[in-house]
């Protein structure tokens, strides 16, 4: 049995327990609690404990990756004389160079801390995958919806998604690469040339999955137009599938550009993948492991944790899940 | 059906067509050809009006132009027949500039120009380059030549009525004389019983005189057991990956060390060595012009290919992604239906761990991670074409098969929970099934139809190969083709490979799409939609 402590309401017993009237007009109106979305997204977030602990490390991670730098003044060249400064263990550099924070993961092929190297590189990796992420994103969900929606479009589309699908991406990077310098900027737009293409079809393929549902036919017979029935209707549903998404596009940029990287076509920048790329003969050399293995590790973690949070994001952004 | 699938794949073909046009503008327009030099050291040792003669020569082996120097026009008159010997000669020297020309040369130099540029050519004269004292710089003699950028239409047109090859008695030039044309069938195959040897071997064999091959239709003991050369592939000739080879044939041949076995000759020698006589193709003028050839053969079908141990690049590239492709049925899809049948169980945690790894980590990153791990557990890392074991092929096949396991592992969980949530299962649930029958008559069959979708495609993508699992490993693969062509400006390798990978993507769609219309009788693709 519930015991309810009535000097806790704050309200005197008489106003309590007075007699209400039945009113007609109030009965018609209906009472709920008051609903916003983008705060039930967090509050659904929130709910779950490991949530706040992944964008903890996200938010540190980027911190690192971000403000690091600035702070350090990083220059990979600076100890390229020194002979003893080169592929040194994270035991051998603290003794060389001194107990400090940047020599923690030991020193590179021309003497550069490992430890500023991975954050300069995450920076740029981490950078590439949003810029593309942002553009690919914007247009493929714009495209893939009209897509979708027209029947005259979709005809045409439909075609250029079975040619240009067919075209080895490897080949138009490589292409790219060559015909501009290959820059951060070369980079992104080789990436996003085409790669909005195959967001828009898997958004075009959800669009048609709903876009014929009986509430929408209903809709559309009294009278809803186009567009609100696309704001209303149709965009809701797609918000989740959105976020999710766009939680596996971020770390897959960053993963497709180690790819590149690794396989020659990566940019000028020293990115993630190209230390990785660089560093892949220090991997069987035994002392200089941790060259390799570092940048690996955090471009795993960028991934993982990315993706985590884009993941349980995309749930928690599911209307479903507020109740 | 049939006509469905026949529209389907003119469909396919109209875009395969499309894919290499696109390719072709991608890699002979818009890159700058200039590029293919970087790394050449002949370029850099040649100077002046040489090292301008070199490039267009070179860019025509490449495949961008056609050129044609002055002195092949003048030498083709000679041997047409329309000018003498001494004309040839008067003709063929240029002078310092066409002011300084011969009169014989003027004459025929206006002739090459006219002719030339009556068909769209470009016609370029370089006068001397001389140093002050009048002496010639090096390779700066003057120079006359003719080119013409070969247009996109034309040199897709001519890719795809070249692509595939009839032999035929007419492939030797008409005015080589090598006895009576045409094709002999005989029930005892010549290679198999040499002239001398009295009890015979049954072998029947197409032979072909006036043709390419010597051998078009042939038996022998490798698989597939019976070999035709009537008709063969062209998908683009390499010019520096393989060097003048077909893509399709740089794909296909064996590789590693040579098989030795006795080989009888033609002329009835016999030598221990590799050559496949069953290959034998023509080469004009071939049988003197060495004294081996002379030794062996008895005519100019001298051109023939080696056993090699190994398998092809094709060959490695498909037993590797083959076996991961079985492997990562066999165990993805039931522990993706474990994993939806104990949802929210310790099985599918660890599961949707395992995904959300694979998805997340770079591919490189875990490849490296396995190949350590592999190292450290005494398997050999590294493939050795010419070792016989078989545990090289594990670490390959484990870093295919682990990606592709968690990929079905996540489909299958996925549709098996939308089926079980679905309206007709709680209806038969209420009407009294048991959940046996119901995941064996009903949820089963329904959550496999979007695979099945899938299997022809893996099946197709098994032979493209895996960039990264064949480098890392050093697989002597298929997958690594691409790349090596575009980082050695091949062309020709480019634009076939790509032709290649397109058919085999069109191809698995098609029959994915019958696939699943032969498992599901619902779905038809003949009959309109209601």
């Amino acid at each position: 049995m519930n015991t309810i402590n009535l000097e806790k309401t704050g309200l005197s017993e008489q106003e309590l327990f007075s007699h209400v009237d039945h009113s007609a007009l109030e009965s018609e109106k209906i009472v709920a609690p008051r609903y916003s979305y983008w705060r039930s997204v967090f509050r659904v977030f929130f709910r779950k404990k490991i949530n706040i602990f992944v964008l903890a490390l996200l938010g540190l991670l980027i911190a690192f990756a971000y403000i690091y730098p600035s702070l350090v003044d990083y220059d990979p060249f600076a100890n390229l004389m020194d002979p003893n400064s080169k592929h040194l263990s994270p035991a051998a550099a603290m003794a060389y160079f001194g107990k400090d924070l940047q020599w923690i993961l030991g020193a590179g092929s021309s003497g550069e801390s490992t430890f500023d190297a991975i954050w300069n590189g995450s920076r740029i990796s981490i950078s590439l995958a949003l810029v593309c992420g942002a553009i690919n994103m914007t247009v493929g969900v714009i495209v893939g919806s009209i897509w979708g929606f027209s029947k005259r479009v979709d005809a045409v589309m439909t075609e250029v998604y079975n040619i240009i699908g067919n075209i080895p991406q490897i080949l138009l990077i490589s292409v790219m690469a060559m015909l501009f310098a290959p820059t951060f900027w070369t980079m992104v737009f080789a990436l996003t040339v085409i790669g909005w293409l195959f967001i828009a079809y898997f958004i075009r393929t959800q669009v048609v999955i709903i876009r014929d549902r009986e509430y929408n036919l209903a809709s559309k017979c009294l009278g809803t137009s186009t567009v609100k029935i696309a704001m209303k209707n149709i965009l809701p549903f797609m918000t989740s599938v959105i976020v999710t998404l766009l939680a596996t596009e971020i770390p897959s940029y960053i993963s497709y550009e180690v790819f590149l990287s690794y396989i020659g076509l990566g940019m000028s920048d020293m990115s993630l993948g190209r230390l990785i790329y660089q560093a892949e003969s220090a991997m069987v050399t035994p002392g200089w492991e941790m060259e390799f293995w570092s940048p690996v590790a955090i471009a795993s973690i960028i991934t993982v944790v990315l993706y985590v949070v884009g993941q349980n994001l995309g749930d928690a952004s599911d209307p479903r899940t507020h109740m | 059906m049939g006509k469905y699938i026949i529209k389907r794949l003119l469909h396919g073909m109209v875009s395969i067509i499309c894919v290499v046009l696109i390719v072709m503008v991608l890699i002979y327009t818009l890159l700058d050809r200039g590029k293919i030099f970087s790394g050449d050291p002949n370029f850099n040792h040649t100077a002046s009006n040489n090292r301008i003669i070199y490039q267009q020569s070179r860019w025509e082996d490449f495949g961008y132009l056609d050129y044609v120097p002055y002195a092949d026009y003048i030498n083709e008159l000679a041997l047409k027949g329309e000018i003498d010997e001494d004309t040839r000669a008067a003709a063929v020297l240029i002078g310092h500039t066409p002011e300084k020309d011969s009169e014989t040369a003027a004459k025929y130099v206006a002739e090459f120009t006219e002719y030339y540029q009556s068909r769209g050519y470009k016609i370029e004269r370089l006068d001397a380059d001389a140093k002050r004292n009048g002496q010639l710089r090096d390779g700066g003699q003057p120079q006359l030549y003719a080119t013409r950028d070969i247009p996109l239409l034309q040199r897709a047109f001519t890719y795809f009525t070249k692509m595939f090859f009839v032999d035929n008695i007419h492939y030797v030039p008409d005015y080589v004389d090598m006895g009576k044309r045409g094709l002999t069938f005989t029930l005892y195959d010549p290679v198999k019983n040499p002239a001398e040897e009295t009890k015979k071997v049954f072998s029947p064999a197409i032979l072909g005189n006036g043709t390419l091959h010597k051998y078009l239709l042939y038996f022998d003991g490798k698989f597939p057991f019976i070999h035709q050369n009537l008709l063969t592939l062209n998908l683009g000739q390499s010019y520096t990956v393989n060097r003048g080879v077909d893509v399709f044939t740089t794909m296909t041949e064996s590789q590693g060390a040579y098989v030795l076995s006795s080989v009888t000759y033609p002329t009835g020698v016999t030598a221990d060595r590799a050559d496949d006589l069953h290959t034998a193709s023509y080469v004009q003028g071939s049988l003197n012009a060495t004294a081996s050839n002379a030794q062996w053969f008895t005519d100019d079908y001298t051109n023939v290919t080696t056993h090699k141990k190994g398998l092809s690049r094709l060959g490695y590239s498909f037993v590797i992604g083959i076996i991961s492709t079985i492997m990562s049925y066999v165990l993805g899809l039931p522990i993706g239906l474990a994993m939806a049948l104990r949802k929210d169980k310790l099985l599918d945690k660890i599961g949707t761990i395992y995904i959300m790894f694979i998805i997340a980590v770079p591919s490189l990153a875990y490849i490296f991670l396995f190949k350590a791990l592999g190292g450290k557990a005494g398997l050999p890392t590294l493939f050795d074409m010419d070792s016989s074991g078989k545990l090289m092929y594990v670490l390959p096949v484990v870093s295919l098969a682990l990606p592709a396991i968690a990929n079905l592992m996540k489909w299958m969980r996925r549709y098996m929970i939308d089926q079980m949530n679905s309206d007709y299962v709680k209806f038969a649930r209420s009407g009294g099934l048991s959940e046996g029958e119901i995941f064996t008559k009903h949820v089963w069959k329904n959550a496999l139809i979007p695979i099945v979708h899938g299997i022809p495609g893996s099946v197709l993508g098994a032979m493209t190969g895996a960039i990264i699992t064949e480098r890392v490993y050093v697989v002597p693969g298929a997958g690594n083709l691409l790349t090596q062509a575009i980082n050695r400006y091949d062309n020709g390798v480019i634009v076939g490979v790509t032709l290649f990978y397109a058919v085999l993507s069109v191809l698995s769609i098609i029959l994915g799409d019958v696939l699943m219309a032969a498992v599901d009788p619902r779905i038809s693709f003949t009959t309109k939609d209601r």
